[in-house]
Order: C-alpha cells, then structure tokens, then sequence
C-alpha cells in the first residue's frame, strides 16, 4: 500500500457558543493517496467544508480545531506556526472555493494576482513569472492570453472567474488541492466545462484533490475515492463504483436514492429519508443517524459505531447493508 | 459552509424573549442603570404633582421663602432640600413638574415625529419612484437647515398665525409640532430603506398573490417588520427632543413660566447666575444632563442590541 | 381558449428598462433593456403539471411573476379560464427561499389562516384553527406547530409551511418557482413526493419552474425548456427525453452529470451564456449550437408543431434521439 499524501486522523473542530462547547466535526479520519481524487460528499451542515477548512487553517471564530493530527506528505500540519502555514497555504495546497468572487481580489488585475502566487511560491520573478502567468491563463482556456492579464475579475463572466481560481490554486504546483463546491455557483452547461478543465489539469499534474460536494452527480464523474459526512461524522469511505453501486451506509443509499436522475426507469417515485440531519449540538446519542435509519437497533442508540474497514470500504455501522443490495 | 455554522441562532420567539431581555440586561449593567435612573426619573416627575401644591399656582409660592439655598449651605433649611426660586418656590418639587413637563413634550413630539416621518418614509419606501423622489428631496432641503433652527422657524410662524395671546396648551402644541416636523427625516430615511428591502421579499409576494391590498400588506407584513430600528432612533431622539425643547424655552419662545418645563427652569435660574443663587439653575440642569444621557445610553444599547449586522457577535 | 386550457400566454414578453438619467429622459431616447421573456406562447390544461427548465437569465422566474399577477407583461397576453360567475381561479405560489417566504413576525396559524380569512373559506375563529391543524397534518407537521414562529423551523419543514399556505388557499392554479432549490438532497425527496402526493390527490393545475431537468422530470406532466428569455422547445416530458426535437435540450439533458460511475464522460455545451441583455441575433442558440449554419446567424428560426403535441424553434428537424449524435464539443476549449 502507499504512503498516503494526506493523512488526517481523529481530526476534531469544536465551536464555542454562549450556551456551551458544540462539536461541528467528531473525530474525522480520512486519507488522500498521491494522484487520487477523494470525494467528499454530504448536506449542509454535515461539515463537509468545515473538514476542507481545518485542513488549510482557515476556521473563522468560533470555530476551532481541538484535536486530531493533519500529516501531508509525512510532515504534520496541525502544529504548524500561523507564518509556516501561510506558506503551505496556495503553496503546497491550493484551494478553489464556491463563489469566485470573493477569492478573487476585485481591484487587482487577474494577471498580477497570477504573478503574485507565482512569486510567493516558486521564489521567481519578472519576465519569467509573467510568462508562466500567461501559460496559465491559456491552460485554463481563456482566449487571448494577453488581453486577459489586464483585465479585473468582475470583467469576467463566472465560469471564466472560477477558470482562473483554478489556475491561482494549481499555478504554485500544488501538492494537494482543495475544492470546496467548485462548480455549486455555476449553471449546468458551465459546470460540465469546470470539471472537464479540472480533470484535464489533474490527469496533466498528478495532483492531488479534495473534492468538496453535495452533489452526488459530480462526485460519480470526478472522484476515486469517497468520503460520505452526516452531522459531523465519516459515515462511509468507498471507491466510488463501489459507494454508488454497492453502498454499506444506510446513509449513503438513502441520499443515492434520494436524488432525482433524469433517466430513471419506471417508478420515478424518490425514495425519502425521514426526517433531517441533527443540528450543530442536537446529534442523538449513538449513531448520528440512528433517528432516521430503517435499520435501526438497540446498540445504534447506545453507542457511537466507530469507523471500521471491510474489504475495499470503511464505514461507521453496527448494521452495514449487504454487499448485493444496491 | 462556515456560513452556515456561522449564521445567528434561530431568533428567539415569543416565549423566550422574556429570557433573552433578563441576559441581555445582565450582559449591559450600564444600559440597564440607566433604564433604573429613567424609571426613576419618571416615577418621580408623574407621583410628585399628585401628592403636592403646584408651586407654579398663587397658593403654591411664599415670597418670604425666596432664595433660600440648598439645606446643606449656611441659611438652608430641611424643608426646601435643594433650596428655592425667587418666587419661594420648592426646587425639588418645582423640578418634578419640570420634568413632568419635559418628557410629555419629549414624548408628544417623537410620536409626531415618528408618525410624519414615519407614515412619509413607508409611501416613499413602497410606492417609489416619483414619490419617492419627491419626499427624499424635500428631506434633503430640510436637512440643509439645523433641527433647531427649524424649530424656531415653525414656531415663530405658528405665533404669527395664532397671535401672540395663547394658553399654555397652545404653546404646547406649538412646541410639540415645531419639535416633531424638524425631527421627522431621520425616522423617514430610516423607514424607508427598511421598507424598500421588506416589499421586495417573498412573503410580500405570497400575501400579494393571496389577494391582499397594499394597505392591509403595508400595515399587516410590512410595518411589523419595519419597527424595530425606528424604536431605537425613537429612543435616542428622545433626547434631542427634550434638550431641543430646553433650549426653545431657554430662548423664552416655548413653554411659558405658568407650565414650566425643565428648559424655563433653567431660564429663570439664569438670571440670578451672577448674583450667587446658582443652585436655582444647576439643579434643573443637572438632572435635564442626567435624563438625556440616560436616554442615549440606552438608546445607543438598544441600536447595538437590534442591529442585525452586530447580531451573532456577542 | 379551447375547452380544456386552463392558462394561455399568448406571445407574452417582458421587457426591463435600464434606468434612464434625467438629461436621456429629456432627450426622450429609447432605453432599450433587457427582454426577460421574449414571444412566449404557452397553454396549461386543466389538472395538468407544466414545468420551465432553463439555466440563469433564461426568464423562467420572471415567467412566473408574469403569471402570477405580481408583474404585468410588457406585451402579450396572459389569460385563464373563468368560471361561470366570470371570477378569474385562485392562484398561490411556493417560492424558491424558504427564509424570505414567510414573514418571521407572525405564527405559523396567522400565516397559515391568511388565505382562508382573505378567501372567507371559513367563518370563525375555531373553525380556521381546525383548517389550520388540518393542512398542517396534510403536509407533515403537527397541530402543536402553529403556535410557533418560522425561526424555530428547518429550510425543509418552512417549505412545508409554504406548502400549508398554499394549500389554505384552495388554489385552482399553483405556482412553483424553484421550490426544492435551496434544499438538501434528502429533504427536497421529501418535499417532491409531498408535492406529487398533493398534485394527485387534490388535481391541482400546476406550473413547475426548476433549473433541475430530472426535478421537473418527476414532477411535471409537459415540459417547456427556456434559453435567453425564450421557450425553444416543448414538449410532454416522456417525448422530450426521449426525443428532443431542439440542440439546447438535448445538450442540457447531458450536461448535467448522472450518477452513472461506468461511464464518467462529461458533456459541456460549448461557450458560455450569453449575456442575456444582447442576445445573439438569428437563433439566439447559435454561438453554441454544434449544428449551427449561416441561417441560424441570420434568420429567426420559425416555431415548428410536432405530431407528439410538441413545439420546437429549430431551423432543422434533427434527430437528437441518441446523445452519440451530438459532436463531441467537449475539446471547444473557448469560454
């Protein structure tokens, strides 16, 4: 087996609130290998972002991150300086956020903001950055290069903006790239091109990605591996022909069958979960998802099913499905 | 998704709001002083005239009890604590109907003020273009000319029409209008800009779709929603309308001395400023400066508290 | 009219003006704007589900203002069946934000009781609260809810809300602007089988407007697909997917990913929407169309009827029945 290049074990972020400490991610492990893309999937609230956002450093007040190890590529980050992370930071890591607008600075040309990154990380400078720069802009498929490199963010629609977050994460050489809802912004004919650019570019430079979703669809097409959230929790990891075609979760099948798809055959009826996920603070002892599972036991309700591997998949369930129920 | 996690607590409803306003006092002891002191204040300026003579009336004065000084100084006496006007009359009693005085006017001409601006800012906010336009410029002209001189202005007029010979509810009134209208662009603004996010949301729609008329949304969805930041401005103008009624009868052109307000009070104490008698001034400013501050203080809580930029912060 | 239609849009357009500075008003130049909707022709029938699909800026929202009385159309007509007294049907409306829908002032029973005290469906305070439990019931929540006020409810359970409103209203027409939309995957599954519930039990007639082709799959019985304010194609939803008649749906359809994990080809439509202000001229598809030729650039492509009760604005009859037909145009790496 190979070493993993993210390794990130027990990983705990606590929010502070007047009426008390509450727990938004509870002991998160998952691993990225050298090459993959990991899917991370789950509703709002599950922490999906939060996990993405602890990784890189980047919680906002009152969250906090109270235990747990992040080790990329055998050095841990988690006990980095503020000033050592800030130079991991869209060096070794690179991040493409939801809205392109807010990680784009809207009175600095494209081009200048490309040149900075450059600078900062890869200890060049002048001409030489400036042409990387220009590569950059013509990988992510924006015609005219050099008209480009003049113009301010908001001169660009939202699918060219969210082409050149993308290359602002990818142009210091990433090791690992965090994708937080790349394309959840987008209109769907834009979003197909969004993730065609991304999976060209990861196929070219072998980086590493965490691919932050809620949308199942782009997880199916995007991702090697999946991660499966609920309420702050890994509910399952599995490849992912596996998760969709053989889930072990009751989650897991329970949001695949939720999700409406245009070719269904015959019933087109969705099958529903009960119910909706705990909020911050409210999880039910045992299983987070115990209140809503049809497979439900006693030992759901007593105690928390820890994370166990079985074959190909780990999952964090007393009851998994069988491997033929699909 | 830190937006998520981020976003301000469901805010409380009914059954809880009791809760929320205990904590909430308990987080600001000095806004909740000053709402003691307010209290106080009130108590004071409303029992006082039930339980003694008006010193303003004949029966009320003794000229041999002039310009005695406070109880403590030498020639004070226990009877008159804070001492007495030229016209014998008690201090601290005078100062109650003062106050009395005071915050009816205060009070009269916020609710003027509150109704003018505030009927004005909700048809520019909802009906928009040239009426709105309209009203907005008026509100810029007015802004061009300081509240107070406003205030004379209207009064001035007012005596013109009226003539000279008037009651002192009469002079009230005056004072009350003149107070109101110069105060009225803020809670116009303010409404406004309230109304103008309100109308466009989507249970706006829903009632509309429902088959609700413009006035029944206005005054059924809108105005409910629109309340709040307009109360705390209410709050704080408070203040200014008192301090802005103080300073016209200061000028001798609002409450006559018959009816005194704190701002008379103060008026006829000044008088004798030179001559040594301080406390018959002092006093009434002291406690003019004490109420306002008061106001803001709590005024100014009350913005912190209902401004939803600041909400979650805590 | 025919007997059975319910609404007719009869070359319906909505055009937002630009806001004039006061010298232009002076000099009286025309504006100009954006056309929201342009020339939508549409008929719902009675008890029928009508969905709108389309990406942003294609009017499906605006539409649905349109019909819903909240905007009036700059021209065209918007007509529905009378009854027999010469009353137009009542009409209610679910919107996309669950948050902004309700007015968070009120409890969940006046919000609830509003349409029936404005409509008089009931007379009396005990019989609007026995309404009220009831459609609380119908759609999933408690009587004990309506003491409450919308803050204490999920996005999930204040679309259920909604729905209660709608309800109240005895509605002959209802109207859904995204209504799953800010919704979690699980949660919209359980607003969308509610809907469909209520669609059958209580033979609403109904316009569904979504951005989520399989959405209005599930919920609509015809389907209307809308690019830069115009409806391009329409068609019952069975016929649509399995034979789209226009470029645009046949690329929409594929574009959105599936869950399929064999096959993880992606399908982007080449170029990126056009500003919807200045849409292209001729076809307002052609700058990304894969079939498109010098008449598309030129020449408005004539509405075109087709033997399955469809419509369709194409200047070709293609065949788009397989989506191996349609050139790859995933290599067009222009934005």
């Amino acid at each position: 087996m190979t070493t993993p290049l993210l390794d990130v074990r027990d990983l705990t972020v606590t929010i502070n609130r007047d009426a008390g400490v509450v727990t938004a991610l509870d002991k998160v492990s998952f691993f990225v290998n050298p090459g993959e893309v990991l899917g991370i999937v789950g509703e709002s609230g599950a922490g999906k972002s939060i996990t993405g956002a602890a990784i890189i450093d980047l919680l906002v007040a009152p969250l906090k991150r109270t235990g747990g190890t992040i080790t990329l590529a055998g050095e841990r980050l988690d006990t980095l300086s503020p000033k050592a992370m800030r130079a991991v930071r869209g060096g070794r890591i690179g991040f493409i956020f939801q809205d392109p607008m807010t990680s784009l600075n809207p009175v600095i040309t494209i081009g200048r903001q490309l040149c900075d990154t450059i600078e900062a990380h890869l200890k060049t400078g002048g001409d030489k950055a400036k042409k990387m720069a220009l590569e950059w802009i013509e990988r992510v498929g924006l015609p005219n290069p050099d008209v480009q490199f003049k113009r301010y963010p908001h001169q660009l629609s939202g699918g060219m903006r969210q082409r050149i977050v993308i290359a602002l994460a990818l142009c210091a050489n990433p090791a690992l790239v965090i994708a937080d809802e790349p394309t959840t912004a987008l209109d769907v004919s834009v979003q197909a091109h969004i993730l065609q650019l991304m999976r060209d570019l990861h196929r070219e430079s072998k980086t590493s990605m965490m691919l932050i979703t809620h949308d199942l669809g782009v997880i199916a097409k995007m991702a090697d591996r999946v991660a499966v959230l609920y309420a702050g929790r890994v509910a399952e990891i599995s490849p992912v022909g596996e998760l969709f075609n053989a889930p072990r979760h009751p989650y897991t099948r329970g949001l695949i069958r939720a999700t409406p798809m245009p070719f269904a055959n015959g019933e087109v009826r969705l099958d529903q979960i009960p119910g909706a996920m705990p909020g911050l603070g409210k999880t039910p002892p045992g299983c987070a998802f115990n209140p809503r599972c049809f497979k439900v036991e006693g030992d759901c309700r007593a105690a928390v099913p820890p994370l166990t591997s079985r074959e190909s998949s780990a999952f964090s369930c007393f009851h998994p499905l069988e491997k033929e129920i699909a | 998704m830190t937006t998520v996690v981020n976003a301000p607590s469901a805010p409380a409803a009914r059954r809880s709001r009791f809760a929320n306003l205990r904590r909430a006092m308990l987080k600001a002891p000095g806004a909740t002083l000053c709402a003691v002191i307010i209290l106080a204040m009130f108590l004071y300026a409303f029992i006082t005239p039930l339980v003694s003579q008006n010193p303003f009336e004949f029966a009320g004065m003794s000229v041999l009890d002039s310009f005695i000084p406070p109880m403590w100084m030498t020639d004070g006496v226990p009877d008159f604590p804070l001492g007495t006007d030229d016209q014998g009359r008690n201090l601290l009693t005078a100062m109650a109907y003062g106050m009395r005085t005071s915050i009816i006017v205060g009070f009269l001409s916020v609710i003027i003020g509150l109704l003018l601006g505030g009927s004005l800012g909700l048809v520019a906010g909802f009906v928009g273009g040239r009426v709105d336009a309209f009203i907005m410029r008026l509100a810029d002209v007015q802004l061009a000319y300081p509240a107070l001189l406003l205030a004379m202005i209207i009064d001035g007029a007012a005596r013109a029409a009226l003539g000279a010979e008037r009651s002192v509810a009469t002079a009230i009134t005056i004072v009350v209008l003149s107070i109101g209208i110069a105060f009225w662009v803020q809670y116009a603004r303010t409404i406004r800009s309230s109304v103008m996010i309100e109308r466009d949301q989507d249970y706006v729609s829903a009632a509309r779709i429902t088959g609700r008329g413009n006035l029944s949304i206005i005054v059924l969805h809108i105005l409910p929603n629109v309340m709040a930041p307009v109360l705390v401005i209410a709050t704080i103008n408070l203040g200014i309308a008192i301090i802005t009624e103080a300073t016209l009868s200061f000028l001798g052109i609002g409450i006559p001395v018959t009816s005194p307000s704190l701002g008379t009070l103060i008026r006829n104490g000044n008088n004798f400023l030179q001559s040594g008698e301080w406390w018959i001034s002092v006093w009434p400013c002291l406690v003019l400066v004490l109420f306002v501050v008061s106001v803001n203080i709590l005024g100014d809580h009350l913005r912190d508290v209902y401004n939803p930029r600041l909400k979650g912060r805590s | 009219m025919s007997a059975g239609d319910f609404l007719t849009l009869d070359h319906v357009s909505k055009v937002y003006r630009r806001n004039q500075g006061f010298l232009e008003r002076l000099k009286k130049t025309d504006a100009g704007g954006t056309r929201a909707v342009s020339d939508v022709s549409l008929t719902v029938r009675h008890g029928e589900t009508v969905g709108l699909v389309g990406e942003s800026g294609c009017g499906k929202s605006t539409l649905a203002r349109l019909v819903s009385g909240l905007m009036a159309p700059t021209s065209g007509e918007i007509s529905f069946r009378k009854d027999a007294a010469g009353k137009a049907p009542r009409l209610q409306m679910i919107f996309q934000d669950p948050y902004s829908s309700l007015n968070g002032r009120w409890t969940i029973e006046d919000i609830i009781a509003e349409p029936i005290k404005v409509h008089r469906l009931r007379q009396g305070k005990a019989a609007i609260r026995a309404r009220v439990d009831e459609l609380l019931v119908q759609v999933g929540l408690s009587p004990a809810d309506a003491e409450k006020y919308p803050q204490e409810f999920s996005g999930g359970q204040r679309q259920r809300i909604c729905i209660a409103r709608a309800l109240a209203g005895e509605p002959e027409f209802l109207i859904l602007d995204e209504p799953t939309s800010a919704l979690d995957v699980s949660v919209q599954a359980q607003i969308l089988n509610l809907l469909r519930d209520l669609q059958k039990n209580l033979h609403l007639t109904s316009l569904f407007i979504t951005h989520n082709l399989s959405v209005v799959r599930i919920m609509a019985d015809r389907i209307g697909v809308m690019y830069l304010g115009e409806l391009v194609e329409e068609a019952p939803s069975e016929e649509l997917f399995r034979r789209p008649r226009h470029p645009y749906t046949r690329l929409l359809i594929d574009a959105a990913p599936d869950m399929d994990t064999s096959d993880r080809s992606l399908h982007p439509i080449a170029g990126e929407l056009p500003n919807p202000a200045f849409p292209p001229s001729g076809c307002r598809f052609h700058t990304r169309c894969p079939f498109a030729k010098d008449i598309c650039r030129n020449t408005v492509p004539p509405q075109k009827t087709t033997e399955a009760d469809g419509l369709y604005r194409c200047h070709f009859d293609l065949d788009l029945s397989n989506a191996s037909i349609v050139p790859p145009s995933a290599n067009v790496k222009t934005a």
